[in-house]
């Protein structure tokens, strides 16, 4: 996943490091469940429906980012005001979903900055700052989208590719462990997520060369249990000429079958970053989750083959992090095309009309593909919700126009979900660029595109917020944006749904279809996906307004927390 | 080579014996870094206007030029001997070293409106600033470039263009696809920034 254009990524214990924070504070307890200081597996697999806490980056296991409460809802939405303001450090891009457990926050911002809030008042709890390495090779700005709690740990991964693990009611480092070396191209932006004491892990680097992985590291210890490379050292699968909608790729197959003889497999360095959660599904105990493009992003000569498994929805065993299955949507991708928003798990219906449990993933084609979640196959994608034009033409020297762009249809944006209308929710950009290549032989962990991707200047940009009957795959209401949108979505009970847009829009719109019914100027760009919690029996929507590196929307530093009285 | 003066030349070759035996120690480095004062200025404003600014530049950055210099990824005549026999703890420590010195204030006149504007248009249609960051100080191994020198920056990215600098293949491309005015602009700008 790439994405600067408009664009164009010490184990064992340390000592405690927590620079300027603050003293700890004693915290309100408020919840239905328990001893909820405490994150619980049982209270994580009941996260779905906790209609108090917001647990999960995505809400729940599944990521279906449906919050359960509908105490706010589209009869009393237009009151919506907010409670609090809370000013972060950092202003810079901000990416976070707020977690929310027991009426304490935990947002973090760019460069790795975690807060501790009250959620009720936004009053900060602690701070903890990580001090980063010299080197941090990140893609796409200084982000970080949010934490994972577990037990009584707060789980932070860093730009310098390090998990960290953080006492949840002090913000003190437990433990640190480095997850891969930042001077190859290796860092991390993306939330952790914590299954059965297993913190789950994926990379950036899909635009350095990296060699791709999900790993598992002990929650407890940091110890590292398993790594599932997301390349094979057989990587050329099956020398697909069509993508997942059976369009033609223009790959010259003989040309890249005598390079593959020549110089054998690419699998060292050809990328396959994981940059978003995976979802887990308890009755088989596997997670799925999406692998980013091959690098270098737009020279395939030097990687022939399919370059398994980049660009695929895979799925693996939690216990082993065996492989289980996988699907590819664009075998030798040329375009970064690639999959970036994290995969949902609902039921869906498979071609026969029978309900079987399903897996869904947004791609930055601008098709929403819905799969049997039994082997991966594809039961069917939605209509393009971004236009289509020139697909697959080949990058050139000079360059050459195709939509989408390389942002997308929908980039690293989680998806939201309305289950009981079967319906997913997505926001997409439009932004037509050339794709440019132009040979490069591997830098050593410098950036690594193999040529360029360049907004026409000349050529409107803007966005939508999509939502679409996965079911038949049609689209139920479109509405447009002023311009391309990165950030999130959520859906709740309370027939809502509520994004933000580049130009500071916060907004809420009647999930069925689609009317807006509340917006809010938030004075820099929300690029962030909302989540929504219950504290003593009132519920709020939560947002970061931080803006964005990527589309280079305006940055602002708050956390803006809203209510209805 | 742009440092045509023999002096110069008679530096570089005092910078390689003061570094021929280095450690990473804190006085050590104040020794070291008295060398490269000798062009890139005692108070961080380089003696010459070939040779860009290195104080408050970003720490990643400047450690992982030392490092193309010295395997070859990025060739110039003084930096090359310079980091030739240079440790990578000693490469690290001089970049913690410069970074942590205040940005210098360089005098270059900031961009008329027209010439601001055309680079913006750049800026608008490359992401520019989804690297170099707002205000285009960059992080860690993205450089500041904002406040550079204009002379300087107008070279690098002339050698980014025709494969002489090789040590970043997507700001060479990049730059590739821009003209000489666009270059211009881009350098008058940032300079001035
Ligand atoms: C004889 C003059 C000279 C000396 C001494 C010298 N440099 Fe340089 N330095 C240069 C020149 C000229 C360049 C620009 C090279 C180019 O254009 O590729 C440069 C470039 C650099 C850069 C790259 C900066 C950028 O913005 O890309 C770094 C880092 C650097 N020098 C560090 C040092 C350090 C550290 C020392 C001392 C150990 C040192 N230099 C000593 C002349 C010198
Ligand atoms: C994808 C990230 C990215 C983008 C986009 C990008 N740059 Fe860079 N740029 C870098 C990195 C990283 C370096 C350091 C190169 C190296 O590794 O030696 C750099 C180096 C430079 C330098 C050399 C600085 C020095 O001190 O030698 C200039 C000048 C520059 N970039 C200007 C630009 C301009 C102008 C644009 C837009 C037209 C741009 N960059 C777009 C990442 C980027």
């Amino acid at each position: 996943m790439v994405k600067f254009a408009t664009r164009a990524l010490v184990a064992g214990a340390v000592a405690l490091a927590i620079a300027g924070a603050a003293q700890a504070q004693e915290v309100k307890s408020a919840t239905k469940y328990g001893n909820m200081n405490t994150v619980t597996q049982d209270l994580m697999n009941r996260s779905a429906d906790d209609g108090n806490n917001f647990l999960h980056t995505n809400g729940n296991y599944q990521q279906t980012r449906f919050y359960p409460n509908k105490q706010i809802n589209t009869a009393n939405v237009s009151k919506l005001h907010p409670a609090w303001v809370f000013q972060t450090e950092v202003k810079d891009s901000l990416e976070t979903s707020p977690i929310v457990v027991n009426g304490v926050m935990y947002v973090t911002t760019s460069f790795d900055h975690v807060y501790a809030l009250n959620a009720r008042t936004g009053e900060e709890l602690w701070h903890y700052k990580q001090k980063l390495g010299p080197v941090s090779t990140y893609c796409c700005g200084p982000n970080n989208r949010g934490v994972a709690v577990y037990g009584d740990m707060v789980y932070l991964a860093t730009l310098d590719a390090k998990l960290v693990a953080l006492n949840a009611k002090t913000g003190a480092q437990v433990w640190s462990t480095d997850v891969a070396d930042p001077e190859l191209g290796y860092s991390e932006t993306m939330a952790p997520t914590v299954i059965n004491g297993k913190v789950l892990l994926g990379t950036n680097g899909g635009e350095y060369g990296i060699r791709g992985f999900v790993k598992a590291f002990d929650a407890k210890s940091g110890k590292l249990l398993w790594t599932f490379n997301t390349i094979p050292e057989n990587s050329q699968g099956v020398w697909a000429t069509t993508d997942a909608t059976g369009r033609d790729m223009h790959r010259d197959i003989a040309a890249e079958k005598a390079a593959y003889a020549k110089n054998g497999d690419p699998y060292k360095t050809l990328g396959g970053g994981v940059w978003q959660n995976p979802s887990y599904d308890p009755a088989t105990n596997r997670i799925f989750f999406v692998v980013g493009n091959p690098s270098p992003d737009l020279d395939g000569a030097v990687r022939p083959g399919d370059n398994l498994y980049t660009d695929s929805m895979v799925s693996i065993d939690l216990d082993t992090g065996k492989y289980s299955c996988h699907f590819q949507y664009i075998a030798h991708d040329v375009w970064d095309l690639d999959a970036v928003s994290p995969t949902v798990l609902v039921d869906v219906k498979d071609a026969s009309g029978a309900t079987v449990p399903g897996v869904l993933h947004a791609g930055k084609t601008g098709h929403i593909y819905v799969h049997n979640r039994k082997d991966c196959s594809l039961i069917r994608f939605s209509e393009a919700m971004v236009p289509q034009e020139n697909m697959w033409v080949l990058p050139t020297k000079d360059g050459a126009r195709m939509l989408p762009g390389a942002n997308g249809g929908v980039e690293w944006s989680p998806i939201a979900t309305d289950p009981s209308q079967g319906m997913a929710y997505a926001i997409n950009l439009h932004q037509p660029m050339t794709y440019h290549v132009e040979n490069a032989a591997y830098p050593s962990g410098k950036l690594w595109l193999g040529g360029a991707f360049k907004v026409i200047p000349t050529e409107e940009q803007w966005g939508n917020i999509t939502a679409v009957n996965y079911n038949s795959g049609k689209i139920a209401w479109q509405v447009k944006t002023e311009q391309p949108m990165i950030g999130g979505i959520l859906a709740t009970a309370g027939g809502l749904v509520f994004t933000g847009e580049p130009n500071g829009t916060f907004e809420a719109l009647d999930s069925a279809t689609g009317a807006k019914l509340w917006s809010f100027q938030a004075g820099a760009g929300v690029n962030a996906p909302p989540s929504s919690y219950t504290v003593e029996g009132k519920q709020y929507v939560v947002v970061g307004a931080g803006g964005n590196a990527q589309i280079d929307a305006k940055r602002g530093n708050a956390i803006i927390s809203f209510t209805v009285d | 080579m742009r440092i045509k003066s023999l002096i110069a030349a008679t530096l570089a070759m005092a910078a390689v014996a003061a570094i021929a035996a280095p450690a990473a120690r804190a006085d050590d480095i104040e020794e070291t870094a008295a060398v490269c004062s000798a062009c890139h200025g005692e108070a961080g404003v380089p003696v010459d206007k070939s040779i860009p600014a290195i104080w408050g530049q970003n720490e990643g950055y400047l450690y992982l030029q030392l490092r193309d210099f010295k395997v070859g990824n990025r060739k110039n005549v003084n930096m090359s001997e310079i980091a030739a026999g240079m440790e990578k703890p000693v490469m690290k420590a001089l970049a913690a070293y410069f970074s942590a010195k205040p940005w210098p204030n360089l005098q270059e006149p900031s961009a008329p409106h027209d010439v601001a504007v055309h680079a913006e248009n750049i800026n608008n249609s490359a992401g520019c600033k989804g690297c170099h960051l707002e205000n285009w100080q960059g992080d860690s191994v993205t450089p500041r470039v904002g406040g550079q020198g204009i002379q300087y920056l107008r070279e690098t990215m002339a050698q980014f263009r025709s494969g002489e600098r090789a040590n970043n293949p997507w700001m060479a491309a990049l730059l590739k696809t821009y003209t000489d005015a666009d270059i211009d602009a881009l350098a008058r700008y940032l300079a001035g920034y």
